[in-house]
């Protein structure tokens, strides 16, 4: 197992960056921030159809690239830069990983490919807060009640995932975008880039899907560290060259502002926290292809890492600029609103670090 | 071939090496029989084959590649390797010779340190200079062929045992401050040669004081070239960075995850949801600071040399030796404050000694420049005096109403 970047997966990082440049520069998510749009569909177009990011860790026999984890990280690290809105999370990431877990062949052949090809939009509801689903027709036609907030693309998705009390324990349910009974209402998200709903479930009908749902929440768990974890790596390094470039070329005292120790030792800091988070997502990422019994450690590492270590670039990467990185013409605050967003998504640093001791047997 | 490498690395360390450390290397605590011990195991682990894994076999080394070296460290990560004297000098006089040294210092030195037979310390730090050591007042005056050295150093780790070290004098006063700088080979049992051990905040004597007293070097005693002994120094301190970066601290160090953790455990402490929380944060941190010296391992085995980014590591270790520090202090509570187990008391006296590693070897404020300068490529601290004649500088602590630095030594 190697750290480094394979000569494939460096070609993989280059395409992605030149694409998030071309095709998604920050400006295009203050057009969203505008229009109102969840994401820019002909970017998420060209991000499955062209680039194959949603394939990229489902197998060939569904449909995907079968490329790893560890590809899928360093395309997330490239698109977490840019902060590039997608569903990308969500459903190739979160629900199909899901989905993977189980032993639901038919639900795999007939959704996976979809996903794969970014054709159809599933996505995961889980959410860390106490509103929950729960089984409320019986066996044979089962349906759904409850309340699941927030989930990420939630509105968007074709069919949503959705864990239950099923009286037996936890079952995860497929559930259609069309069900009745369902209703999805955008949430005011923190995070720009990201989409959030609020699901409600009223006697919804529901299919049951087959297998160990409580280890396929867990291994989503797993993926959601390494995909926010590689994210932020992305989006820290992007705060890292904005802040330090500025420091050298604004002007005080007749020094430029990197000359300044104050200045000059937080982006140090800022340098090495990101390198420590870094080097925790490759491992995560390699663990999460080749060596899977440490997956779920490696994974909660990067995150624990990087939850701390992103947010706190963020605020430092307003602070170093003054004025001008406060004002909603500047892009730090996108970073700083997705830094504060992939703080908590999927567990809070606390909750992150009690699952953490959980699987280290503290 | 590594994988062979591995599993002979392994099966040795398995047969040879202690969990433990049998004794520390503080000089103190019968020094003589660790010292023996010390090279006794440097000179099985060269007999082995694993002794300068990266070094070229025609000086003494394996002429292996970091693969090998990564390798190694992977497997000696569950031993305390009892060898730590030799630390010094192959990390950073070694590979400085090997950097900048003649083919005839290469030959005459590298091999006896690789087989454990002469141990070496760095001369940098003095009185009146350590973070800004470019402002060093020790002096070598030119004799013949050779040179006279006079002077005063501080802070020499291992110099009460030290066979030879690698010191720096002016050898040009009247020019700007690091460009009247050269390095030297100084044989530590050479006449005029005074160590004097000093006490650090744990009690033990790491290390000394150091006094030359007209000790004659001769003319093969430079390293690299005369007045060009800053860009000697420069590569020592890179080597040092990276080495004490890289270091990985042993899995059973008292002051690491497992033991805090195990402490903890056994106090009844593991039940609190903030116990387990610092502790889980711990091994988070932990692992991030031993990835990243893997990463950089690999990095250069890739032809990507750490550079600058030795000084992320070497900050990134002293962080996590404060950071733990804490965590033991809220995991074991007032049990440090005094305790009759020994553990724990172990673990007290490295919690004393934590604050030593972000000044040892270049301060973590030192880090952070070189970081934000040499790394990010901010401008550099303004008021750094790279023209004056250093004669006409004011250095260390002297007061600003006596006469600048004449160059002499105290
Ligand atoms: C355990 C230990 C072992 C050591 N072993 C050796 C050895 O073997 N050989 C050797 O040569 N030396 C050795 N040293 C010395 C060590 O390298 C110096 O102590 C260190 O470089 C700091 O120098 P100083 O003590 O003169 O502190 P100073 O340089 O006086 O620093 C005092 C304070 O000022 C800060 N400071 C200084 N300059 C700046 C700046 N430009 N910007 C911001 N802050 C600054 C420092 O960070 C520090 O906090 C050892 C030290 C320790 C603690």
């Amino acid at each position: 197992m190697t750290l480094i970047l394979t000569d494939e997966e460096q070609a993989l990082a280059d395409s992605v960056r030149r694409f998030v440049a071309e095709r998604s520069p920050l400006t295009s998510l203050r057009q969203l921030i505008s229009s109102g749009e969840p994401f820019d569909a002909g970017v998420w177009k060209q991000m499955t159809a062209q680039l194959g990011l949603a394939g990229l860790a489902i197998p060939e026999e569904y449909g995907g690239a079968g490329a790893g984890l560890s590809a899928l990280s360093v395309a997330l690290v490239e698109l977490g830069a840019g902060l590039v809105a997608s569903p990308l999370l969500g459903s190739a990431v979160l629900a199909a990983g899901t989905l993977l877990r189980l032993d639901d062949e038919d639900a795999k052949r007939e959704l996976l490919p979809g996903i794969a090809a970014g054709e159809l939009m599933a996505t995961l509801a889980l959410a860390g807060g106490r509103s929950k689903a729960v089984l409320v027709g019986d066996g044979s036609e089962p349906a759904l009640s409850g309340t699941v907030s927030p989930v990420l693309n939630g509105t968007e998705a074709d069919v949503l995932l959705v864990p239950a009390d099923s009286g037996s324990g936890t079952v995860l349910y497929l559930v259609r975008a069309e069900a009745p009974g369902l209703t999805r209402t955008r949430l005011a998200a923190a995070d720009h880039s990201r989409s959030l709903a609020r699901i409600r479930l009223n006697a919804t009908p529901a299919r049951a899907l087959a297998g160990d749902a409580a280890a396929a929440l867990s291994a989503a768990a797993d993926l959601a560290n390494l995909a926010l974890a590689s994210e932020s790596a992305g989006a820290m390094r992007a705060c890292l060259d904005m802040t330090s470039g500025y420091a050298k070329i604004r002007v005080a005292f007749g020094q430029p502002i990197g000359a300044f120790q104050a200045v000059k030792h937080r982006l140090a800091d800022m340098q090495k926290n990101w390198e420590l988070g870094y080097a925790a997502v490759r491992d995560a990422a390699r663990a999460g292809d080749e060596e899977p019994g440490r997956f779920s450690v490696a994974a909660s590492v990067a995150r624990v890492l990087l939850a701390e270590a992103y947010f706190d670039a963020v605020v430092d990467t307003v602070q170093l600029h003054g004025g001008i990185g406060f004002t909603w013409e500047h892009d730090a605050h996108l970073y700083y609103k997705n830094g504060l967003s992939n703080k908590v998504l999927f567990g809070t640093p606390g909750e992150q670090l009690d699952r953490l001791a959980d699987s280290l047997g503290i | 071939m590594t994988e062979d490498f591995r599993a002979r690395a392994r099966a040795w360390l398995e047969a040879n090496a202690p969990r433990r450390a049998a004794g520390d290397d503080d000089g103190e605590s019968g020094a003589a029989t660790t010292l023996a011990e010390q090279k006794a195991f440097q000179a099985k682990l060269y007999d082995a084959g694993f002794a300068g894994i990266t070094w070229p076999t025609e000086y003494g080394g394996q002429g292996l590649t970091n693969a090998e070296q990564i390798d190694w460290s992977r497997e000696a990560r569950d031993y305390d390797l009892p060898n730590g004297a030799f630390f010094i000098g192959l990390s950073m006089p070694g590979n400085t010779i090997l950097e900048v040294g003649s083919e005839a210092q290469k030959k005459r030195y590298l091999p006896a340190m690789l087989r454990g037979e002469e141990i070496w310390c760095q001369l940098f730090s003095e009185p009146g200079a350590g973070s800004d050591v470019a402002s060093l007042q020790t002096s070598a005056v030119r004799d013949g062929d050779g040179w006279v050295l006079n002077g005063q150093k501080v802070w020499t780790s291992g110099a009460q045992y030290s066979d030879f070290g690698a010191v720096l004098a002016r050898t040009d006063p009247a020019k700007p401050k690091h460009e009247g700088i050269s390095m030297f080979i100084v044989d530590m049992h050479a006449p005029g040669v005074t160590v004097r051990p000093l006490k650090v905040a744990t009690g033990h004597s790491p290390f000394n004081e150091v006094f030359f007293d007209n000790v004659r070097i001769p003319a093969d005693g430079l390293i690299g070239e005369e007045n060009k002994g800053w860009a000697a120094a420069v590569v020592m301190l890179r080597h040092e960075r990276i080495a004490i970066g890289t270091m990985s601290a042993p899995r059973t160090s008292p002051l690491g995850y497992e033991s805090l953790r195990s402490l903890a455990a056994g106090l009844g402490r593991t039940d609190d949801q903030a116990v387990r929380r610092r502790l889980a944060e711990l091994y988070a941190r932990s692992r991030g600071v031993q990835l990243f010296g893997l990463l950089l391992r690999e990095e250069a085995m890739a032809g990507r040399l750490p550079g600058a980014r030795g000084s992320v590591a070497k900050l990134a270790g002293s962080d996590l030796g404060r950071f733990a520090a804490n965590v033991a202090l809220d995991v074991l509570g007032d049990q440090l404050a005094g305790s009759d187990a020994e553990e724990l008391q172990t673990v007290a006296t490295l919690i004393v000694a934590a604050p030593g590693s972000a000044i040892a070897g270049g301060t973590s404020e030192i880090q952070r420049n070189i970081i934000g300068e040499r790394v990010l490529g901010l401008a550099k601290d303004p008021g750094v005096d790279r023209s004056t004649p250093f004669n006409q500088l004011r250095v260390g602590t002297q007061r600003s109403d006596v006469p600048a630095s004449s160059g002499e030594p105290r």
